[in-house]
């Protein structure tokens, strides 16, 4: 048995037992009012009841995380592994107190929402789509199966690396992840993804039109689409997407709004003649 | 097709799974089983057509391809376009007498999956909303210092709003929804103005997926420019997504080691400034 002044660790169960909790049940619990509050609380358990023996001191503990919290799942993770280092020090007499706690996390739960949203919802995730549905093209159950072998793998073994990165720089992986060194990856990365993104367009989604003009002897004199793919082959494709996107981020219709245009548009040009998908019984 | 009763439950406790504020977590839960990629094969193996599931699942997953939740809001829900549009599209495409992998079944997949998916929301909104319930009980055992108790709050009465909200409506839709959709077959033609408009949407409805993720990329316009690359690489020179990765990594780097020079070479402020023109101007060139 340690006597009380000895210095307090976490052992690797206790974390990994942490992290499994957050891996699992970050949002199990969610509402719009508190978010993943009750998930850090759960993920933060076995941690408190490792440091502090006594119950009064658990309960007292606990309170540090019942501020409201909510961030990209993902690379929250670190958020987690820092906060669990932090608390080992806080047990260990440093001069740190709950509110030094619950500043770093609420300051950092911002950034971190941004950056994995873009960089794992934004990029990681469509990188890896686009190129699991070229496998299943033809209904082949491939792509979906390589898609799921390599996500879980990625994502249980990067936020497994996270966590246990947050746990040993503490609040110094701060630095790191806001830093100079940060932030040229990250725009390198974006690089990567706005490339891919924009071949998932062209390789996937095929806007045509079907309009074309005839004359008295009933030959066609203009066919729009062969025109446009002389001009810039997916013209069409990349005008409806920028329409798109000039909708939501300039105009700041929503995404549901934005689509309810498109049915209009398609109402519009079905009725013209400009598009037609050519099918029938 | 129809759906019975047995498969229909599958698909609801799939459903449970896979929603937003998910049974399996987050990274297995929401961004595997929720995937409409994966949805399709799971929904194919569940009704026994693999070849149409995984083909729906393709469709569908082009228009949510950037399926981001920013601060928790959400504009479509994956249990219902993954757990309820595809199984009901199946039941379309095959009452229609598509051709599984053709371009209109997945069209119609796109339509079905979109209008599902975003009525779904509501789904999203009701599971959290009830979810305030046991977050009211774990405050209660916080105060009282039962801290064991927690864990029954974050990962075993969720259940009950999932049960609610996402394994009832779920087999519900899916069960008589089949019926519903096999008697429309005869009340829309092919060839009539509805028909092809859905359809003519179905093929646009991705664009808006990838304004989502246009949205996150771009902040200055010259940011469009490896986005044009990428596309001129695909529809121009017919390369595949995984030539276009390898082509962009070489652009990583050379952008990687650019922005680490810029920050050794010069002070934060000016270097910032001075360096954003640099840019623009090797970019005129």
């Amino acid at each position: 048995m340690q006597k009380t002044e000895d210095i307090k660790t976490i052992d690797k169960k206790t974390l990994s037992h942490s992290f499994h909790l957050w891996f699992w049940g970050a949002l199990t619990c969610f509402s719009q009012e508190h978010m993943q509050t009750f998930g850090y609380m759960s993920s933060m358990l076995p941690i408190i009841k490792k440091l502090y023996p006594k119950h009064d001191d658990q309960v007292k503990a606990i309170h540090a995380y019942t501020a409201f919290f909510n961030t990209n799942p993902m690379l929250g993770t670190v958020i987690v592994g820092i906060t669990a280092s932090m608390e080992e020090a806080r047990a260990n007499g440093k001069q740190i107190d709950g509110e030094t706690i619950n500043d770093m996390r609420a300051g950092l739960m911002g950034p971190i929402a941004g950056i994995g949203d873009s960089l794992i919802d934004g990029t990681l995730i469509p990188i890896l789509l686009g190129i699991s549905l070229g496998m299943s093209t033809g209904g082949s159950p491939v792509g979906a199966i390589f898609y799921i072998v390599a996500w879980v793998l990625i994502a249980y073994f990067g936020q497994r690396f996270l966590y246990f990165r947050g746990y040993k720089f503490g609040d110094k992986a701060v630095s790191f992840l806001v830093g100079a060194q940060g932030a040229a990856v990250r725009h390198a990365v974006g690089v990567v993804g706005s490339m891919v993104v924009g071949g998932v367009l062209a390789t996937w989604v095929n806007v045509t039109t079907s309009f074309k003009l005839r004359g008295s002897d009933g030959k066609v004199f203009l066919n729009l689409q062969d025109k446009l793919n002389s001009i810039y082959p997916g013209l069409l494709t990349v005008a409806i997407t920028l329409f798109c996107w000039w909708l939501m981020s300039k105009k700041h219709v929503s995404a549901i709004w934005t689509m309810i245009i498109l049915v209009g548009v398609s109402l519009v040009g079905v009725l013209l003649g400009v598009f037609n998908p050519g099918l029938s019984y | 097709m129809a759906i019975s009763w047995f498969q229909a439950a599958i698909l609801g406790l799939f459903a449970c799974l896979c929603s937003n504020s998910c049974m399996a977590g987050q990274a297995v839960g929401n961004y595997t089983i929720g995937r409409p990629l994966v949805g399709g094969l799971v929904c194919g193996l569940i009704l026994g057509d693999l070849k149409l599931g995984i083909a729906c699942g393709v469709a569908m997953q082009l228009v949510y391809i950037a399926l981001v939740t920013p601060g928790g809001t959400v504009s479509a829900d994956v249990r219902a376009i993954s757990y309820i549009g595809i199984p009901l599209a199946m039941v379309a495409i095959t009452s229609k007498g598509l051709a599984p992998t053709g371009s209109s079944a997945a069209d119609l997949a796109k339509s079905v999956g979109t209008l599902v998916g975003t009525i779904g929301t509501v789904l999203f909104y009701a599971v959290a909303t009830l979810n305030l319930v046991w977050q009211s009980f774990g405050w209660k055992d916080v105060q009282n210092g039962k801290l064991g108790k927690l864990y029954s709050v974050n990962f075993g009465w969720p259940w009950i709003s999932h049960a609610i909200f996402s394994f009832l409506p779920t087999m519900f839709l899916t069960y008589y929804g089949s019926t519903a959709v096999t008697a429309l077959r005869n009340a829309l033609p092919m060839d009539g103005v509805a028909m092809k408009t859905l359809f003519t949407v179905g093929g646009m409805l991705p664009c808006v997926g990838i304004a989502i993720l246009l949205r996150q990329i771009v902040s200055k316009p010259i940011d469009f420019i490896p986005f044009f690359v990428g596309f001129t690489l695909a529809a121009s020179l017919h390369l595949n997504l995984v030539s276009v990765t390898v082509i962009s990594l070489l652009f990583a780097v050379i952008f990687y080691e650019v922005e680490m020079a810029k920050g050794s070479s010069n002070t934060p402020t000016a270097g910032a400034v001075s360096a954003g023109n640099d840019d623009d101007e090797e970019e005129d060139i």
